[in-house]
């Protein structure tokens, strides 16, 4: 179903990695709701509300909303806060612009590394009465999906050390100084195993980074005269089983479900011929190869040849993560708003040194959660209505 | 100018409530080693872990069902880093779907060695065949570490 009203990205920034340490966390969030306000040429007096995402356990921090109140804006400015995913706190902004009830709204995402380990803050998302015994992270989770998925379609071991090697080549040239030595197919391949099958090359280490856009109205937009909106031409989003021992782990049905959803809204019948880049969620080579199936990008039996034939490189028909991706900068938890990010600044023309040109239609796929439990997927375009190219 | 840093380490204890069939499952572990899951009224599906409910039908479950102590691996992973108060790595563990379950159980694969990651994972392979084992009587404590999964 569409969205009573039409909304568009029209202001972003991206702080990732944060390195410096003369900022403290309510500082960085500070720096970062003004660098994207002054992206879309606006103050904070022209934002009617604010959502922001945030992990506690990663924040060593309850109710950490508290940390981006005073530093984003909230004070005497509706806030609201979401601890599932980033992009959580972007399908939230989206739905209340489109209720006629605001006509902008700043959303934010931040993950420190200040814990001294993410793998056991993340144990706390396991419950206390069968699973916190077990060493489940998200990288285990994602490692015992990547082995179901290579027992469906086995050819994804030898797939994945070449998906990382394009993904991590891909944030050589987005990210020189930030991405870390681009590694090809064979040092990837022979890397340590650190969860069977996953290799530690396929991965990244966490890192600090924080993410914050700013969006708004048809109505603002116009009355503002904002170039170059990336407007939000499809929205989808569902959830798995809490359980990994309900689910089927070689398939992604929630993430088809939120591709179905967003490319109905977007009037998309054949992702290849109208995308002109993806952003999507490789948290691991194996979960990148389980998404092209379920966005309609590439069946298993057609990945080997698809990888071959260069049409998700960088200079190919469908460039898939032209920033780099996960692989290349990890900020655990706002990821996937990043790649929400990423997409929009493709669409305005200003996604920098990986823009790809003449980007009108983008999708972002974000996941969190245990074995990409939460799947959220986004249209952005150029082009306010009609079918897509 | 120099830039401060504070170390914090909270020391919070929980005790969890485990409620009555989660209960039921764990003192059946302890004290007779065996598993049961729980049967779903609407559907027959066979719950296990077991749960009060069904979160497909939102149904009560209804009854306990025996499950194991054979079945077969669903997935699987092994670990080589170390986690706080969990065994020294590397380890194997993942999902078993145990005879008679319909979803399927997580724990500890226990007698792989795992000193060659691509040999112990073919033994591991999806699929196999493996036999749950309990831990001696006088060592249970009804906790998910009172039992693992060996090759059959």
């Amino acid at each position: 179903m569409a969205l009573n009203r039409k909304t568009a990205v029209i202001g972003s920034a991206i702080f990732a990695p944060v390195t410096r340490q003369d900022r403290a966390l309510e500082e960085i969030l500070y720096e970062l709701a003004q660098a994207a306000l002054k992206d879309a040429g606006l103050t904070i007096d022209d934002i009617d509300g604010i959502v922001v995402a945030s992990n506690d356990q990663f924040d060593g921090r309850a109710i950490s909303i508290m940390a981006a109140s005073g530093s984003v804006g909230g004070v005497d400015r509706d806030i609201l806060s979401t601890p599932s995913a980033g992009e959580h706190a972007f399908v939230m902004g989206v739905l209340r612009i489109a209720s006629g009830q605001y006509d902008t709204h700043l959303i934010v995402s931040w993950s420190p590394t200040e814990a001294s380990s993410l793998s056991e803050a993340q144990r706390l998302g396991a419950d206390p009465y069968f699973h916190r015994a077990l060493p489940l992270d998200e990288l285990s989770s994602n490692a015992l999906q990547a082995a179901a998925l290579a027992v469906a379609a086995p050819q994804a071991h030898q797939l994945a050390p070449r998906i990382a090697a394009r993904n991590r080549a891909n944030g050589a040239h987005a990210y020189p100084d930030a991405a870390k030595a681009p590694a090809g197919e064979a040092e990837i391949a022979s890397s340590e195993a650190i969860r069977w099958p996953v290799r530690k090359g396929m991965v990244s280490e966490p890192i600090t980074g924080a993410v914050a856009l700013v969006i708004a109205s048809e109505d603002f937009v116009d009355k503002h005269g904002i170039e170059n909106p990336a407007w939000v031409r499809g929205m989808g989003w569902a959830t798995e089983a809490g359980f990994l021992g309900d689910r089927e782990l070689s398939k992604a049905p929630a993430l088809e479900e939120a591709a179905r959803r967003a490319y109905e809204e977007a009037g998309i019948s054949d992702p290849r011929q109208s995308l002109d880049l993806v952003e999507l969620t490789d948290v691991t080579p194996y979960q990148e190869l389980l998404s092209y199936e379920a966005l309609g990008l590439s069946k298993p039996e057609a990945w080997e040849a698809d990888l071959g034939s260069g049409i998700f490189d960088r200079t190919g028909k469908v460039p898939i993560n032209p920033s780099g991706g996960i692989v290349t900068l990890n900020p655990v938890f706002c990821t996937g708003l990043i790649r929400i990010a990423e997409a929009a600044g493709q669409v305005r023309g200003k996604a920098g040194r990986h823009q790809i040109k003449g980007a009108r239609t983008a999708l972002a796929h974000a996941a969190s959660g245990f074995a990409m439990m939460y799947q959220t997927v986004l249209v952005l375009g150029a082009e306010r209505e009609g079918v897509q190219a | 100018m120099e830039l401060l840093k504070r170390q914090e380490d909270w020391k919070i204890t929980y005790t969890h409530a485990l409620g009555e069939v989660a209960s039921w499952f764990f003192v059946q572990i302890r004290d007779n080693a065996k598993i049961f899951g729980r049967r779903c009224g609407d559907t027959g599906r066979v719950l296990v872990p077991p749960r009060a409910f069904s979160d497909q039908t939102l149904e009560p479950t209804t009854e306990w069902v025996e499950v194991g102590p054979g079945g077969k691996i669903e997935t699987f992973t092994i670990v080589y880093e170390p986690f706080n108060n969990l065994p020294e790595p590397p380890y194997a563990f993942g999902y078993v779907l145990l005879d008679g379950a319909d979803t399927a159980l997580g724990g500890y694969f226990r007698g792989v060695d795992l000193a060659d990651p691509a040999a112990a994972a073919e033994k591991l392979k999806i699929g196999t065949r493996v036999v749950t084992k309990f831990a001696d009587k006088d060592k249970r404590k009804g906790d998910m570490l009172d039992f693992w999964f060996e090759l059959a």
